[in-house]
């Protein structure tokens, strides 16, 4: 028993030694995969934040492509690239930009009930009779008007204008928009120039003198009024603008309306407006074009067509 | 994830939504009472009034309105703490629309109506800094590990 236990301690060492042989090659394995594990969760970790880093670069540069495209824009603005009417003096083209047709199309179809029953107190200007000699052009009476695109009441004015020239016949093509010039209340409106009006009834005869564009100390000159337009003009009204000629019958020397509500509104905003008459810019243009369906009848028309005529006079 | 995406973006989109909710209610009542400035190249009546003030029929200020409604949704500080990739995604893509709204709006109010209006000024910072904010932190901060149950 003794010997054994020596040998028995000996035969167990041997064996433990055997049996850790295997153990320490599991655990010189074990350590080797855990470092190839750690060094290879650290080249992802380095991996994950290059890959991290580059895509906050490129957010960085994004934002920063963001700040330089609004830069641009306003320095363009600034500098006065693109057209701007609020800071330097830009025209509109003499024959205007387009008008949307649906905009086209109600300010046409304004009804005349509607026009007459607009309130009157925004009207400072009415037609006045005169005894000139009768006007008229191609065998026909004549409405004669003279104006000019940088001035703003014949802005103002051009709105009831177009509205009740509608009522007795067709542009073609349609008035482009415009604005009066900057400096000169920038108020929206409807160019004549460049359009023909057709009507059964009478002739009528725009005369834009000057555009919105500054030349020297005026503006440049568009239209020259004939002679007889010119005498016409000047001895009726002094030369001022706007004048408006029906027939030699009635003149308008004046705006009929301020034009103060309209400065600086976009075009769409006061045709929005119109056929309103509980705004004053709305009322006021829906006054002033009843009054000149009114004057047109009595006037130019003969008091045709009878539906627009009657209905204005029923009003 | 740090605190500070979710809460810069949920201050940010607050305020939005109340200057949208100020624009849209002017919208409706005629801008008459809109407390801006109307002389020069600053001219809010101008601006809000123009044709580019709606898209379709629906009034810009109504988009900007649902714009921020959804964007505080999206910006608020569990929203940033969710690992689904469409929070994340949809949040980016959101202020993706947020920015060329702006860009367009601006382009409109400095080249076809010629005039600013510092109410939808302040619409246009804020959104430029909201989508800076969610930029930044989307590309910066990785999407928060999903923990199961």
């Amino acid at each position: 028993m003794s010997n054994n236990r020596p040998r028995s301690s000996g035969q167990t060492q041997k064996s433990n030694a055997s049996a850790q042989q295997p153990n320490a090659a599991a655990t010189k394995k074990s350590a080797s995969s855990q470092r190839f594990a750690e060094r290879q969760a650290a080249k992802q970790q380095a991996a994950r934040e290059e890959r991290r880093g580059r895509t906050r670069t490129y957010g960085i540069v994004t934002i920063a492509l963001v700040v330089l495209v609004v830069a641009v824009l306003v320095i363009v603005k600034v500098a006065g690239g693109g057209g701007s009417s609020g800071v330097v003096d830009v025209p509109s083209p003499p024959a205007g930009t387009p008008i949307p047709a649906v905009t086209l199309a109600k300010l046409q179809s304004v009804p005349v009930s509607t026009l007459t029953a607009a309130p009157t107190g925004g009207i400072l200007t009415t037609p006045q009779s005169v005894n000139n000699p009768a006007l008229t052009a191609d065998g026909k009476p004549e409405l004669l008007y003279i104006g000019a695109e940088y001035c703003p009441h014949c802005a103002a004015e051009r709105w009831p204008l177009y509205i009740a020239l509608s009522k007795f016949g067709t542009f073609k093509p349609q008035p482009g928009r415009i604005h009066s010039a900057n400096e000169d209340g920038d108020v929206p409106t409807l160019t004549f120039y460049g359009t023909t009006y057709t009507s059964p009834y009478f002739t009528f005869t725009p005369v834009e003198v000057y555009t919105n564009r500054p030349a020297g100390n005026g503006y440049a000159i568009l239209q020259a009024p004939t002679q007889a337009q010119l005498t016409l003009w000047e001895n009726t009204n002094g030369g001022e603008f706007p004048f408006v000629d029906f027939g030699g019958k009635q003149v308008l020397p004046s705006a009929q309306y301020s034009f103060a509500d309209l400065q600086n509104l976009p075009f769409s905003a006061v045709a929005a407006q119109v056929g309103n008459n509980s705004t004053s810019i709305g009322a006021d243009i829906d006054a002033s074009a009843a009054q000149l369906i009114t004057t047109i009848c009595g006037s130019l028309s003969k008091h045709q067509p009878a539906a627009v005529c009657s209905a204005v006079h029923s009003g | 994830m740090p605190r500070w995406p979710g809460l810069v973006g949920t201050v940010l989109s607050v305020l939005g939504l109340g200057v949208a909710g100020y624009l849209t209610y002017e919208h409706f009542t005629s801008s008459s009472t809109l407390a801006c400035s109307d002389n020069g190249v600053v001219n809010c009546l101008k601006v809000t009034t123009s044709s580019y003030s709606e898209v379709a029929g629906v009034p810009v200020a109504v988009l900007g309105l649902v714009f921020f409604a959804v964007m505080l949704v999206l910006q608020l500080p569990p929203m940033w703490r969710r690992p689904e990739p469409a929070v994340r995604w949809g949040r980016l893509a959101w202020a993706v629309v947020g920015l060329g709204t702006v860009l367009y709006l601006l382009f409109a109010e400095l080249f076809e109506i010629d005039a600013i209006c510092l109410w939808c000024t302040a619409v246009h910072v804020l959104t430029l800094v909201l989508f800076g904010t969610t930029v930044f932190a989307t590309s910066s901060y990785p999407a928060p590990v999903a923990v199961d149950a």
